[in-house]
């Protein structure tokens, strides 16, 4: 299984089967991001796209604070909230898109589950 | 110590029901080696739409040895030696020639505690009538809130209509007489159970499903129940004690509860003025601060302190009828507190509480938590586990997040709150202890 499967499985196992994950996604700046979605309406699409898309301006900000042990970013979209969890000093961050005032509290504890399952598997293929 | 005990936590984090429950109760098993005494299982609701909880139990019970002492529920997560979790399913059993163990349950609740109460400590009694171990332990898990559903909203946490928050604080009773919905009374058949086995140590954990509070479940052997109370009695030579702590701190945000509703559970008027308008003042927020999406990430940072039994706790607020709050135990007319907590406070109350243990050397601990403090300190809930397995080591713990919690011990009494830590530790003692 190559890891970009795994991680995908991981992704969905742990994540996007939960009723308040809409999206999520594992992104390494200047690289093709590991995506799943949920068939949830245009406008999540749309929101999507753009963060997408803006994925690698994020990525200065996040290169700008990982000195500073940057762990975490949260905004909110309207109807969406957005969590980057970072991949400790590295130019990866799990991301996934909720709904506005999910339990935020509860889905972290999955995310982190994700984050450390991912970091395991980078890290035994060298590529972390 | 006996080399005998044989204690085990398994989980399984897999989606399918039935699946899952022959999972966790293999690899429980396995890691237990024996025969169990008792199997405690708990999972999240995730299951009921999974395959249900028919099928979950189905697939315990392929795997568990046929007779084996059940008893567990719903719960919003639980942390382990292996990891934290919000999804999935978990279980402790325990062997020893060194105890005895019996299992009860008592139905109906809401609408009756005192009889719920009675029926399961009689069975538990029984159970042990003949058990010639001198300590007494029960771990009681009983079926927490669950919201009412108001014809043309829903299920509701919030009420803005004066007519109906009216009718409800009137009619709440009722509901839960008749339809078993409303506040859990977890409080009430608690302290009848301490009051029927005044000599036992005790933890209490209410169950709950989601956070939406519709429905949570309770399992007692091959049944699957709900608005019950069950629990597992063990009788041991073991050392075991209990222990309540919280991290909260009174704030000098002071007020006085003057009218409650009959049943006590709904706060009328504090400072002789409606009870939420008041509330809003004292606090400073602004006008329709509180709605149905966020009630319960703001309003459950914002705990009373209550004198229960003697002792200040903190309860929580998740209900708003209009102008009147509703708590999930009795309140009582007098004064009260806003209290608050750091994430750093709720990490020293754990550590506070297993230091109450200085005493003992643990072979295993059960747990009771707030789901609040699953909230608020979200991915940063590993800091709990770390702390566990710097306490426990290669010994065996379960932590379970509820919507109420409690201990009781005939030393210290009982204690009921919200945002709480409760331990049940089981070791010996460490003067006697053999390296």
């Amino acid at each position: 299984m190559s890891v970009n499967t795994e991680i995908e499985e991981i992704l969905r196992n742990n994540l996007l089967k939960l009723e308040d994950v809409y999206a999520c996604m594992v992104a390494r700046k200047g690289m093709e991001g590991i995506v799943l979605i949920e068939e949830k309406g245009q406008e999540l699409r749309d929101v999507w796209v753009s963060l997408e898309k803006t994925m690698n301006q994020f990525f200065s900000i996040i290169k700008a604070y990982s000195i500073y042990g940057l762990n975490k970013i949260y905004f909110e979209l309207g109807k969406f909230d957005v969590i980057f969890f970072i991949l400790p000093e590295t130019d990866t961050a799990l991301v996934a898109l909720i709904p506005a005032l999910a339990n935020r509290g509860l889905l972290e504890v999955e995310l982190e589950n994700t984050r450390e399952k991912i970091i395991e598997i980078l890290k035994r293929e060298n590529t972390l | 110590m006996s080399p005998e005990l044989k204690v085990a936590v398994g989980m399984s984090r897999k989606w399918d029901a039935y699946e899952a429950g022959r999972e966790v109760a293999r690899d429980t098993l396995d890691r237990l080696g024996k025969k169990p005494d008792f199997f405690l299982l708990f999972c999240t609701i995730h299951y009921r739409d999974h395959g249900g909880f028919k099928k979950f139990l189905k697939g315990i019970w392929e795997v568990l040895p046929e007779g084996t002492s059940l008893v567990g529920g719903t719960v919003t997560g639980f942390i382990n030696p292996r990891g934290c979790f919000i999804r999935g399913a978990v279980a402790i059993a325990a062997s020893s020639p060194e105890m005895d163990v019996s299992v009860g349950c008592g139905k109906n609740t809401k609408r009756n505690p005192e009889k719920a109460a009675k029926d399961c400590t009689g069975m538990i009694e029984k159970g042990l009538a003949n058990s010639k171990h001198s300590e007494r332990f029960l771990l009681n898990l009983v079926s927490g809130s669950m919201a009412i559903k108001i014809p043309g909203y829903g299920y509701r946490k919030v009420i803005d209509s004066s007519l109906i928050s009216k009718s409800i604080s009137r009619t709440v009773s009722i509901s839960q007489y008749m339809l078993q919905r409303g506040f859990g009374r977890e409080d009430e058949v608690f302290e009848r159970v301490v009051k029927k086995l005044p000599d036992y140590h005790m933890i209490l954990g209410t169950c709950i499903g989601s956070f939406k509070g519709i429905t949570n479940y309770q399992f007692f052997n091959d049944s699957i129940m709900t608005n019950s109370i069950v629990a597992l009695g063990m009788a041991t030579d073991m050392n075991l004690d209990v222990c309540t702590t919280h991290g909260m701190k009174r704030t000098d945000i002071k007020f006085e509860i003057t009218k409650l509703s009959k049943d006590s559970h709904i706060i009328k008027e504090i400072n002789g003025k409606p009870a939420v308008p008041e509330l809003y003042r004292l606090l400073n927020w602004p006008k329709n601060f509180l709605n149905e999406e966020n009630i319960y990430e703001r309003i459950l940072y914002y705990p009373i302190s209550l004198v229960k039994h003697g002792r200040e706790v903190p309860v929580v607020m998740p209900f708003i009828f209009k102008d009147y709050l509703g708590i999930p135990c009795r309140a009582d007319k007098g004064e009260a507190w806003i209290m608050t907590v750091s994430g750093k406070n709720l990490l020293k109350a754990l550590e506070d509480n297993l230091n109450s243990f200085s005493s003992m050397q643990p072979e295993f601990g059960l747990f009771s938590a707030c789901i609040t403090i699953l909230q608020a300190l979200g991915n940063n809930v590993r800091k709990i586990r770390e702390i566990l397995l710097k306490y426990f080591k290669d010994k065996p713990f379960l932590m379970l997040f509820c919507a109420g919690e409690g201990t009781y011990s005939p030393k210290m009494g009982l204690s009921y709150a919200n945002m709480s830590y409760n331990t049940a530790m089981f070791g010996y003692n460490r003067n006697e202890v053999k390296l």
